[in-house]
């Protein structure tokens, strides 16, 4: 048994410090220089926006889902509830992009806090049964509210309001500045989370996964931490769905079913979200590059995705950074984090 | 008075009642050895001491608070800390961060989203420390599911001091450990006895006799019996009942 | 009120056919600890290859299918209510197969894995079938309407509450009465157990699955005539198989059923005076009880809580 163990995300202790690692280095420059390599490979900017938006969406997502090991199957409502908080704002309020993201990242706030409420006393197979069922409760809400989220088709004609920070006003009506714009929202998602998983929070966060009734006895109140995990990963899915609204220029019940919900499931385990922070993030660019790439030689390219997965939890669940760690430990070159530890001790 | 007072603690699950009557009282600085046959209710009486189950009767009193009813975080953050019969380690992570966990400066600042762990050469040294008492240093940084089982088990207790609690519970810390190992355990907690008011289960019985300050025999869910260990021996029924199994 | 009997009696037969599904899904959910989610896409090829099999679609041009074509059509329903659970039975034990991998690991990678699998075979029936709505055709004698009291009903949902009522007694059976059920029931509380007796538990892992298809894809085909076939049939059906798991209790026969029969009712008589929002009932069902209940109605303390 003790050599099928899988490998977690705690396998890789936390180095503390920067967030500048140069795993971090390569993302942030990867992100700063898309505009010009994303033509240039044959994709188009739009795309880049796509999976900006998810990149935010699966990075909140993990925190709950790889952390602190709490199974959501229902998250894609939360990024739905933030859309559709945006295009009303826009709609009934008034076009400001600023309060645009702040009703967004309410709205689902709310709603995340709502279901927290509920379920935050399970774990395991019921803990998702119950995010399973909340999720297609808000789906189902909104398909049926026609007044006020407009049925099947959704909030259509969401405008793209203009980013205004004090004096300067830029539009962002054209894919290449709202690209900037998300681009610029994603990289301080990632710095955000990457130090809040490395932080005391995200720390007690993984001990809550591997034990919650130790956790509980050396003093942490784990009703309340597997509240606020849920919470904040809903909030930022809001905030990813207030982004997707604009992108699209709509709002819509399918990103809330729960084959979406589940496809973020499956990106961010097929990424390796359970093994490594940036598990989700080769995930989503995975699924996205199946999709384009795939997509454009044959129709059934969410077939070829499936069965990918299948075989990814077959033979190493633990993900793309799963394998990348393994041949990373082959070859000697795995991070030495303990190793400097000991010294320092 | 007492440092720790069970008075009349009933507990039921169910149709089955598993603590018919159990009052105990625990002076500041003794060790206070808990005995009985399996499925007498030692363990159930741990839980609901340490905040696992609220009893359905009965109070619990801590440095003179009520503590019945209150969750376990809550128990914990008073000072009473427990170990566990079955193991509860935190075992994806490495020996150290077992121990920070329950460091209550760590805790006290745990919410901090943007402090750093590791680089924080105080809670290492404090948590090294710790390890110490139970000779653990050595392994500090391995991974707390790869240390043998007689490790595991001084983890699990190190896990439980770290939070220099005013009394620890340990639930049956010799289970599964051979003579010598059994013997470098009574050792370690003659040492912690000066520091620490202990309360022991145990099913082996001359660990319990010659640690413990005074034994109660718990038996169908009540206390049969409560004494020193000189006095239980001259004790017929429990000296055929119970030494009488390890002799 | 009297308006009300139609809607109890579609209610019922909506539960009785929940409760047919259900049951594989918890005899595989209880004897191995696997969240099946590719059991609503067992459900969905169950009826896919009944229909197939009596349109003759198989050997369509072929003599073969000439001669089939001729028989008439309660015969070749007969044969297709065998044959499509049957084929899903197959497709159920090599989804045991690929699930191997993931024995001894936590819970959710079986569950990911079915996941995964249904989305698969979704994919696969949307290539073979094509992506529109289609029927299954059943034999005269039991499709239409009758009147009664002045109320109109249909003769299919009687056939479909029947055939889900003939069924459930005969798993029931079959688990109680005989030496195979007695297995699986030892199965499902202690693998150790089937292995002291001697049983090769890989084998009986096996067959459970493949009995679980079957009892999916017979649901399936008695579903089809009432809810049209269309390829995300099985993300359709797995929800309230799955609300039903937890609201009877995992791994509980008669909780189940009753469960089953409850969320028909309240889908039912919610669709009476709110039709647009009869399935959210059965989320309001399931938060309802298990905020109670955590473990169902009858349901047992269960690994998967971990």
């Amino acid at each position: 048994m003790s050599d099928a163990k899988m490998i977690t995300l705690s396998d890789i202790p936390a180095k503390g410090g920067s967030p500048l690692t140069l795993a971090m280095g390569v993302f942030l420059a990867a992100l700063a220089t898309a505009p010009w390599w994303l033509p240039a490979v044959g994709l188009y900017q739009y795309l880049g926006i796509e999976v900006a938006i998810w990149l935010i969406f699966a990075l909140g997502f993990n925190l709950l889902f790889g952390y602190i090991g709490l199974h959501s199957f229902g998250h894609g409502a939360y990024l739905g509830v933030g859309a559709y908080a945006f295009g009303l704002f826009q709609q009934e309020v008034a076009v400001s992009l600023w309060g645009g993201l702040v009703a967004a990242i309410a709205a689902s706030l709310v709603a995340g806090a709502l279901v927290a409420s509920f379920i935050s006393h399970r774990r395991g197979i019921y803990y998702a049964l119950m995010t399973i069922a909340f999720g297609q409760i808000f789906w189902f809400c909104a398909i049926k509210l026609h007044s006020i989220t407009g049925g099947e088709d959704g909030l259509l004609g969401i405008p793209r309001p203009d980013l205004n920070l004090g004096p300067i006003s830029v539009s962002l009506a054209d894919n290449t500045s709202l690209y900037w714009f998300v681009a610029v929202v994603l990289g301080l998602v990632a710095l955000g989370l990457w130090r809040l998983a490395n932080a005391p929070l995200g720390r007690v966060c993984q001990a809550i996964r591997q034990n919650e009734m130790r956790a509980s006895f050396v003093g942490y109140n784990v009703w309340w931490i597997k509240w606020i995990a849920f919470t904040a990963s809903a909030g930022i899915a809001g905030l990813a769905g207030g982004l997707f609204a604009m992108a699209q220029e709509s709002a819509y019940p399918d990103v809330m079913a729960l084959h979406q919900s589940g496809l973020i499931v499956m990106m961010v385990l097929v990424g390796g979200g359970l093994v490594s922070f940036w598990g989700p993030i080769l995930g989503v660019i995975l699924y996205f590059v199946a999709r384009d790439v795939i997509g454009g030689i044959t129709e059934t390219w969410l077939l070829w995705f499936g069965l990918m997965f299948v075989i990814m939890v077959m033979v190493r669940p633990e993900g793309l950074a799963g394998v990348i760690h393994v041949i990373r430990t082959r070859i000697g070159m795995a991070p030495a984090a303990r190793a400097t530890h000991t010294k320092e001790a | 008075m007492a440092l720790f007072e069970a008075k009349n603690l009933r507990k039921r699950f169910g149709a089955r009642v598993v603590l018919e009557n159990i009052s105990l009282s625990v002076e500041e600085g003794s060790v206070h050895g808990i005995m009985g046959p399996n499925g007498a209710g030692k363990t159930t009486c741990f839980h609901v001491l340490t905040g696992h189950h609220a009893p359905d009767g009965g109070t619990i009193t801590f440095d003179g608070q009520d503590i019945t009813g209150k969750k376990p975080y809550q128990i914990a953050r008073m000072g009473i800390s427990r170990s566990f019969q079955i193991m509860n380690l935190f075992d994806d992570t490495v020996v150290i961060e077992n121990v920070i966990l329950a460091l209550p400066e760590f805790r006290d600042s745990g919410l901090n989203p943007v402090k750093d762990v590791f680089g924080n050469k105080a809670l290492v040294d404090k948590a090294l420390s710790v390890l110490d008492q139970v000779g653990l240093s050595h392994r500090a940084w391995e991974k707390a599911e790869a240390l043998p089982y007689g490790e595991r088990r001084a983890l699990e207790i190190a896990v439980a001091l770290a939070p220099e609690p005013r009394i620890v519970f340990l639930d049956e810390p010799t289970s599964g450990l051979g003579t010598e190992a059994t013997q470098a355990l009574a050792k370690l907690i003659q040492e912690l006895r000066s520091r620490y008011t202990i309360v022991l289960i145990e099913h082996d019985m001359r660990f319990l006799f010659q640690l413990a300050d005074r034994i109660s025999v718990i038996h169908w869910g009540q206390v049969v019996t409560e004494n020193t260990p000189a006095k239980l021996q001259e004790n017929k029924w429990v000296a055929r009942s119970a030494l009488g199994e390890v002799a | 009120m009297i308006q009300l009997i139609p809607h109890i009696i579609n209610g019922l037969t909506l539960g009785l056919l929940f409760a047919l599904i259900a049951l594989g899904f918890t005899l595989i959910v209880g004897v191995m600890e696997v969240i099946n989610l590719a059991h609503g896409a067992m459900f969905a090829l169950g009826a896919y290859f009944a229909m197939t099999t009596i349109g003759g679609g198989w050997f369509a041009g072929t003599e073969f299918g000439t001669w089939w074509l001729s028989l008439p059509i309660g015969v070749r329903y007969a044969v297709g209510v065998v044959v499509g659970p049957l084929l899903a039975a197959c497709a159920g034990m090599v989804l045991e197969l690929c699930l191997r991998p993931t024995y001894g690991k936590a819970p959710l990678y079986g569950l990911l894995l079915t996941f995964g699998a249904g989305l698969v075979i979704e994919e696969l029936i949307r290539h073979y079938w094509g992506t529109g709505e289609q029927s299954l055709t059943v034999p005269q004698s039991i499709n239409g309407a009758f009147f009664m009291a002045g109320l109109i009903f249909s003769k299919y949902k009687f056939f479909a509450a029947a055939f889900a009522i003939v069924a459930i007694f005969g798993v029931w059976a079959f688990l109680e009465k005989t030496p195979y059920g007695a297995i699986i029931k030892a199965g499902a509380h202690d693998s150790e157990m089937v292995r002291a007796l001697g049983y090769d538990l890989a084998k009986l892992r096996l067959l459970i699955f493949g009995f679980g298809a079957a009892l999916a894809a017979l649901a399936g085909i008695a579903m089809a005539p009432i809810w049209g076939l269309r390829p995300h049939l099985g993300i359709d059906v797995i929800i309230p198989a799955f609300l039903i798991i937890v609201i009877g209790g995992v791994g509980s026969f008669w909780g189940a059923v009753i469960a089953a029969v409850l969320v028909g009712l309240a889908v039912g008589i919610t669709g009476a005076y709110a039709p647009a929002w009869s399935m959210l009932s059965m989320y309001l069902l399931l938060i309802a009880i298990v905020g109670f209940r955590s473990r169902g109605l009858m349901g047992r303390k269960s690994a998967l809580e971990n």
